[in-house]
């Protein structure tokens, strides 16, 4: 943690420097530049308002002109906004949901950038940002996935935070024993079971192995792909997780964990809230990364990541350019990420985050202990078609471990079809 | 007469009866209590499974505060105000006059524009969806309030001319007879004859589809998109946060939004009860 402090306060003395810089740069970028963003709730709009306001005060000749659109219409109208007169800088995710518009040409290649020192601290997400061997765009945002668990209940049975797959199975066995379920888990929606396959999955085989699944190049009966889900039913044979899990949202199952029914769940950051809510407090709510399963293979993290991209038809690259620089530099992210704004994590490891406990873990992980990469959670990794498939089977496997085979020849049916 | 009324059955059905009334209207409502007992609790309740026991502190104000002043509820309010009142007036305005002419007037081709008015009742909305989307964006009014009014009155005005149309025919045809004789203008026969004796039928179409309009979701989400012209039954999901559903608040948006068609129909429950008793009275 301290060594953190000393680099972020090492950091903000840098990056007053670069933006001083900017500054003298700055006198150059004229004209307009046009933004569109889909931060349209009301904390996020505010950072998105605030980001255009400063930035326009650094570069008092531009012309800035922001469009904020609803997050969710965003999502379908941003192949029309793109290819009728696009804005110059617009806001979307990392990973595969990038690759329809990088394949149509609509977002501009931004190696260049990435290629500048200050890049270095974005490290985490490189992955993430590229594709075809180049960047397209760069993170202002992400949040951390990893264990949620009653610290009250470990101690009470004289638990300890798992580091391994064997302590993991046992401290779940312990707490079978008490009367309770290991893991709380709504899987009506689907997507919670995603996060699980992710995480088994990318400790298993590794976060290659996971990448190459999800963008179709591994089949589903691939014998790799059996051992994660033989690791998984282990949990679901031993009856880790709550019944009827199928019929709850992911809001729905917090309760089981609140009222003690349950002792962890895997999800992401933005649960805290919730659980605070409940009545939960810090010294009864704790977080462990989750652990190792097969010791050759790094650490790779779900981490969800809102991005901001230069599209190609773009008016003033130069602008749009200068604005991406400026959303990635590290003051800017603390001062977007803190808790009164967004409230997550900023990508920048040079940045200093709020004091918050969960937050501070999420950070140092993500930013120290996620050597083999930031996976972007199951339905952005993969695409849409075959997410979509594939979450079902997932559920249905947590319900009838019996049928896998069915399960992993439909899937390998649909990815066949989709990716050939 | 069928069926008997129940002060003319034996006593034990009529037990029986007060019996079950109390149960079979308390499992009818039991959904909309529980949204209003939502509406009153705190966050806390829905995330530590506190869903029907007693609300561990009473929000209602903070709840319903929230929903008048914290979001975009007064705007959506405003806009299915918008949206349905003038298709209120658009619809039977023009059914009653399309009523009048098929219904007083011989012509040829008279029954195969009726056909048509009811033909239009049977084409799901579903199916039309792709193209009245695309024409409202051709047309300039996606998202505008002027495009999803228009597209009610269009789709509501078949339903709307059957209904007037019979109701007409069933009216004393010598009275028009008589004010012809007179040699009073038709425009003068619709206006102080027939629409006079519209009135029940007018407010029971009025009543009708102002709960239809109101309650839409289908077209509100088709043709709307932000808070600028989407009505309160689409607005509602602004609750649901990025990661979070805001039940407590869901619950309370939705008790404020199915208020005023309730109010209508309770103030508007005399002429509902006189125009289907007089249509179906000959």
């Amino acid at each position: 943690m301290r060594s953190i402090m000393k680099t972020s306060f090492a950091a903000l003395a840098a990056a007053s420097i670069a933006a001083t810089a900017a500054i003298a740069d700055g006198h150059q970028l004229s004209g307009d530049l046009k933004i569109t963003s889909d931060m349209s709730n009301p904390a996020p709009r505010a950072v998105m308002e605030g980001l255009v306001a400063d930035f326009g005060a650094l570069h008092p000749d531009l012309n800035i002109e922001l469009t904020i659109v609803d997050r969710e219409a965003w999502k379908t109208q941003i192949r029309n906004a793109l290819s009728a007169n696009p804005p110059d800088v617009v806001n979307w995710y990392a990973a595969n949901r990038m690759k329809p518009y990088v394949d149509a040409g609509l977002f501009a290649d931004i190696s260049d950038l990435w290629a500048e020192e200050e890049f270095a601290a974005l490290a985490s997400t490189k992955g993430a940002m590229t594709l075809n061997d180049a960047q397209w765009g760069v993170p202002y945002t992400y949040y951390q996935w990893g264990v949620y668990y009653r610290k009250d209940i470990f101690e009470e049975l004289g638990l300890e935070e798992p580091t391994t797959w064997d302590e993991e199975k046992a401290n779940c066995q312990a707490i079978l024993d008490s009367g309770r379920k290991c893991y709380t888990i709504g899987s009506k929606f689907l997507w919670t079971a995603g996060g699980w396959f992710d995480y088994i999955n990318s400790r298993t085989n590794g976060y290659d192995f996971h990448i190459a699944l999800a963008s179709g190049e591994i089949e589903w009966t691939d014998d790799r792909v059996r051992q994660t889900f033989a690791n998984w039913r282990e949990l679901i044979d031993m009856g880790a997780f709550i019944d009827d899990h199928q019929t709850y949202s992911w809001q729905e199952a917090l309760p089981f964990m609140v009222n003690g029914e349950a002792a962890s769940y895997l999800m992401g950051n933005f649960s805290v809230a919730a659980f605070r809510e409940g009545g939960l407090t810090d010294d009864q709510l704790d977080f462990y990364q989750f652990p190792v399963i097969n010791p050759d293979v790094d650490f790779a993290e779900d981490a969800p990541t809102d991005t901001f991209h230069l599209t190609s038809g773009a008016a003033n690259p130069e602008a749009g350019k200068e604005f991406l620089r400026f959303v990635t530099s590290a003051d800017v992210q603390t001062k977007i990420n803190s808790g009164d704004a967004l409230g997550q994590l900023p990508v920048n490891a040079n940045s200093s985050i709020d004091d918050d406990k969960f937050l501070a873990e999420g950070f140092e992980m993500l930013s120290t202990n996620a050597g083999g990469g930031i996976m972007q959670f199951f339905d952005r990794d993969f695409s849409a078609e075959m997410a979509s498939v594939g979450m079902e089977g997932l559920q249905e496997f947590m319900v009838f471990p019996d049928n896998l085979d069915d399960i992993l020849a439909r899937l390998e049916d649909t990815r066949q079809r989709i990716y050939q | 007469m069928f069926p008997t009324p129940i002060e003319k059955q034996s006593r034990g059905m009529q037990i029986g009866y007060q019996a079950f009334l109390p149960v079979a209207l308390v499992l009818w409502l039991l959904p909309l209590l529980a949204v209003a007992l939502f509406s009153i609790k705190p966050d806390a309740d829905f995330a530590n499974g506190n869903f029907w026991g007693l609300p561990s502190s009473f929000e209602a104000f903070n709840n319903y505060g929230k929903v008048f002043f914290e979001s975009n509820m007064p705007r959506y309010l405003l806009n299915s105000l918008l949206i349905t009142v003038p298709t209120v007036i658009g619809a039977v305005a023009l059914s009653a006059m399309a009523g009048f002419a098929l219904g007083v007037y011989r012509f040829k081709g008279n029954l195969l524009i009726f056909f048509m008015f009811i033909a239009g009742n049977f084409v799901p909305f579903q199916i039309l969806m792709v193209p009245v989307r695309d024409l409202t964006v051709s047309l300039g009014m996606y998202d505008t309030i002027r495009g999803l009014v228009l597209f009610h009155i269009a789709f509501q005005t078949g339903f709307c001319t059957l209904f007037m149309r019979n109701f007409i025919r069933a009216l004393p045809f010598p009275l028009i007879e008589a004010a012809r004789v007179e040699g009073i203008a038709e425009w003068r026969i619709f206006w102080y004859v027939v629409l006079p004796l519209m009135k029940p039928a007018l407010a029971a179409l009025a009543v009708l589809i102002f709960t239809f309009i109101w309650n839409d979701y289908f077209w509100a989400v088709v043709l709307t998109q932000g808070p600028s012209a989407q009505p309160v039954t689409a607005g509602i999901t602004e609750f649901n946060s990025q990661f979070r559903a805001a039940y407590h608040l869901m619950s309370a948006g939705s008790i404020v939004a199915a208020l005023p068609p309730v109010a209508m129909f309770f103030l508007m429950q005399k002429h509902f009860i006189a125009g289907l008793t007089l249509g179906a009275v000959k």
